[in-house]
């Protein structure tokens, strides 16, 4: 997997409001940077990045759900503002196919959006630093570095919840253990062995990451040949 | 995740679901969702993922295919699970049922009304540029994919993805992604000369038809409110808990029932056919 999709009811309520708060924060932020532009002529942009995305992630190699993304692909052709709102549509789009919880939406969000915002800046470093020659290596980079990073960042939000799926509730209920407890159908969580966790994520994730940069790389090298205006403007 | 089939699925039906209004349906699986977050009783939850199936039956959806589509979860949730792993399949079993039964509120409620009428449902809450690029996205789906579809034919039939040459593949299936992007930023070009002619100013989505709620609309609701209660009683219930049980073998009989008299609705109408 190149990311994962947090599910509905695994995280505890605090951290998936303050998923959804710090999103419309940073929405906000970015419609009100891209406002100063002609938003007639970009929603349709958005529309058909958004698509490919989704179209993308249809694609699915089933035993191991990874699919590809494009996140930074997004990033690249949008820009951080605008790649960062298609990120936010097509989670909400996602969510109601069932890929990736509802409720989390906002936490969802800033975790690829993370991937598409590194990812259009890491892509403008690597650019910088490998010549403009080079825009499938430097894509290819930015999604290896913007993806470590973006699942760094859904690492953090998992050690900030301590991915307590139960925790919170039973602990503010006062009900006992569940190991010694009334029946055997409710339990309580002492939490999420972190490390195990981070282990098993980053057991799985490189090879989505080798993946989408793989992709990443020759899907850019190939718009930079047929229309390299879409990759060399300044975006916003 | 099969869009083109899920729109049909939204479209054709003529279940009780189908007809209610896309606001009730979205209460209902808010309130669905609700009970789920809330809920750590793996009773409980496989309760009302059995109950969803039976919402899947009764609206005369194919059940393995829906169950299906909101499956993709689990692989997460899998993931969560062992990560969270202390010995405890039960601990596993209510991170897995809570990612599956949310997903399959969600894909009950996609699979019953038809994406624009959910996006006019949502739209009062979305910033304009948010709501619009929700529509044109949605409109460009179905375009890309079936750009998709011609493009995967036409690299079979010119040798581009064959057995055992994967480099290959993937170089080729990557430039079609590439080719992809720059035929669908060419055509979101072209959608903003064609909107533009027919007078668009930023604002394309129009409120939904008004129409008085009805007894489908009730029932959405009164479904939703019976499932959030039966969850609240039992996070809140001091002491031993069988609710969960009790709606576990109920919501077994309900799913077995509903099975049962569409299959037989089925034989009733071949033999009265022949």
């Amino acid at each position: 997997m190149s990311h994962m999709h947090i599910p509905d009811g695994v995280l505890p309520i605090w951290i998936v409001l303050i998923g959804w708060v710090a999103t419309a924060l940073i929405l906000s932020f970015c419609i009100r940077r891209v406002s100063r532009i002609d938003i007639r002529r970009k929603v349709p942009l958005i529309g058909i990045v958004s698509a490919l995305m989704i179209v993308g992630m249809t694609l699915e190699i089933v035993p191991i759900a990874y699919h590809i993304n494009l996140g930074v692909v997004a990033g690249i052709i949008l820009g951080p503002a605008l790649a960062f709102i298609s990120v936010f549509i097509v989670d909400l789009i996602i969510a109601m196919f069932g890929h990736g919880g509802i409720t989390v939406v906002g936490l969802n969000t800033i975790v690829t959006g993370a991937e598409a915002v590194f990812g259009y800046y890491l892509f403008q470093l690597f650019l910088a630093l490998l010549g403009k020659q080079s825009p499938g290596w430097a894509s290819s980079l930015a999604v290896i570095v913007g993806l470590f990073l973006s699942t760094n960042v859904m690492l953090g939000i998992v050690y900030a919840s301590h991915i307590d799926p139960v925790k919170t509730f039973e602990a503010e209920h006062d009900i006992k253990d569940a190991d010694h407890e009334d029946g055997v159908n409710r339990i309580t969580n002492k939490g999420i062995n972190f490390v195990r966790f981070a282990k098993t994520v980053f057991i799985l994730a490189p090879l989505g990451w080798l993946l989408e940069a793989v992709i990443t790389g020759l899907v850019i090298k190939y718009i930079s040949r047929v229309r390299p205006d879409l990759i060399a403007v300044e975006r916003t | 995740m099969d869009v083109a089939i899920i729109d049909y699925y939204a479209n054709s039906g003529s279940s009780f679901l189908h007809r209610a209004k896309a606001l009730s349906k979205l209460i209902f699986a808010a309130l669905v969702i609700t009970s789920v977050v809330i809920s750590s009783d793996m009773y409980l939850l496989l309760g009302i993922y059995l109950s969803l199936a039976s919402l899947v039956i009764w609206s005369r959806l194919p059940l393995i295919k829906v169950i299906s589509i909101a499956a993709y979860p689990a692989i997460f949730a899998l993931i969560f699970a062992v990560a969270s792993w202390n010995g405890s399949w039960i601990r596993a079993g209510v991170i897995i049922l809570k990612a599956l039964t949310a997903a399959l509120t969600m894909v009950i409620l996609i699979v019953t009304t038809p994406y624009p009428d959910i996006f006019s449902s949502i739209r009062p809450v979305l910033p304009k540029i948010i709501a619009e690029g929700m529509v044109l996205t949605y409109r460009s789906v179905f375009i890309l994919l079936e750009l998709t579809d011609n493009l995967v034919k036409a690299l079979r039939v010119r040798g581009g993805l064959t057995r055992r040459r994967y480099l290959k593949n993937i170089v080729n299936f990557s430039s079609g992604i590439g080719l992809l992007l720059v035929r669908g930023l060419d055509m979101s070009e072209k959608f903003y000369g064609v909107m533009n002619v027919r007078g668009y100013g930023g604002k394309m989505l129009e409120g939904q038809r008004e129409e008085k709620a009805g007894r489908n609309d009730f029932a959405a609701v009164i479904l939703g409110g019976l499932i959030l209660t039966v969850s609240l009683m039992i996070r809140f219930e001091a002491g031993p808990v069988q609710y969960g049980a009790y709606l576990t073998a109920f919501s077994v009989l309900a799913f077995i029932a509903s099975a049962l008299y569409i299959l037989l609705e089925k034989h009733r109408v071949i033999f009265w056919k022949s």
